[in-house]
């Protein structure tokens, strides 16, 4: 018995719709749904694209700012090294400038003394605050004024000021006592110029 | 409601599935692109802040130039840094210049107001000698150490006609490493 080919394809017979239709709103549901899915995979091909770019640029930004944050505390610690080495070298500045030596300053009192003068006793003490200065107390056999005069003349070409004096005179003795500052020619020419 | 009313219903369900992915993926880029946007902020400022670093590394460089150089020049002579190292040296300038030397001693002393030189080795010398050679040694130690601080001299009269009676403060600056 032959069966037909119509047959083999069709077993199912025709059947009646039995419910009732979709209303017209509802029947876009199915297009509406073929639409959301072309622009879902659309936006969200877009969104995702932008995504891998935003975490590039994220990950370039910070990776940036790691070398930067790195590179700046390279140069802090630059600076702190370099304030450590100016601060040094204002101390040894600071010692070395009150570090004149005393020697010229003696010899020159001794070579002023004159034939009828000399040196019972001198005494120079640099002062702690003001390493620069220096407190004289000297004590010379003469008997005028004259030769500290003298005295003072030649410590003033080598500079040396002498602030609060005091002497006494007596008995063919002359206390004199003073604070000795040293002043800088150079100094003082840069200090006048602009005038 | 029939099987077609159901039908649509799970076929909304996916509509709005679909909107919420949607949205999920551009909350995620949104997000993204505000953490690259503070990323560049920080960059920013990680560059200003470099750049204002730098510029005062330079100002301060060239303020502090001679400084430096003088630290450089400097440095070399202040290389007895330990108390008997300091100790030695001077005895051993007294030594070397066979000067009458009455009494020594030395003590460690604290600076105030230096925290490079944070303490000196101080010499307390007393010489009686010949005038010209206690103020050639003295002219000659300033000279050859000049780190040396000469703090105190007293001179007067020694025993003998030419004899100077010397008594000296030294202070060797004992520098921190």
């Amino acid at each position: 018995m032959q069966i037909t080919g119509r047959q083999i394809d069709d077993f199912k017979s025709d059947r009646k719709d039995i419910t009732p239709p979709l209303p017209v709103v509802l029947r876009l549901v199915p297009l509406l749904f073929y639409c959301s899915i072309a622009v879902a995979v659309i936006l969200s091909s877009i969104f995702a694209i932008q995504f891998q770019l935003a975490v590039q640029k994220r990950d370039t930004h910070k990776a940036m700012s790691a070398s930067l944050g790195a590179q700046t505390q390279d140069a802090r610690n630059q600076r702190a090294a370099l304030e450590t080495q100016i601060k040094k070298a204002t101390d040894i500045q600071n010692w070395v400038a009150g570090s004149r030596p005393l020697q010229p300053l003696l010899v020159e009192i001794a070579r002023s003394m004159g034939p009828r003068s000399s040196i019972v006793n001198l005494r120079l003490d640099r002062e702690a605050d003001n390493p620069s200065q220096y407190k004289m107390a000297l004590s010379m056999g003469t008997d005028s004024t004259k030769q500290i005069d003298l005295t003072m003349e030649k410590l003033a070409s080598l500079n040396y000021r002498a602030f609060s004096p005091t002497q006494t005179l007596g008995r063919g003795e002359l206390d004199y006592k003073a604070t000795l500052v040293h002043q800088d020619p150079f100094r003082q020419q840069n200090e006048e110029a602009p005038r | 409601m029939n099987s077609k009313h159901i039908a649509c219903g799970i076929v909304a369900l996916f509509i709005a599935l679909l909107v919420q992915l949607t949205l999920w993926v551009q909350g995620k880029r949104t997000a993204v692109q505000n953490e690259a946007g503070a990323a560049q902020q920080a960059e920013a400022t990680a560059s200003a802040q470099l750049n204002q670093e730098r510029v005062q590394i330079g100002e301060l460089r060239r303020q502090s130039a001679d400084l430096i150089e003088f630290l450089r020049i400097w440095q070399p002579y202040f290389l007895v840094d330990s108390p008997q190292s300091a100790e030695v040296n001077l005895s051993m300038k007294v030594k070397d210049a066979n000067l009458v030397n009455l009494a020594q001693r030395f003590e460690l002393t604290p600076l105030k107001g230096n925290t490079s030189i944070p303490n000196t080795m101080r010499g307390f010398l007393t010489f009686e000698d010949d005038y010209a050679r206690l103020m050639n040694w003295l002219g000659e130690l300033e000279v050859k150490m000049p780190t040396v601080r000469t703090s105190s001299v007293r001179l007067s009269k020694g025993t003998r006609a030419n004899d100077l009676r010397m008594e000296v403060i030294l202070e060797q600056p004992l520098l921190k490493q």
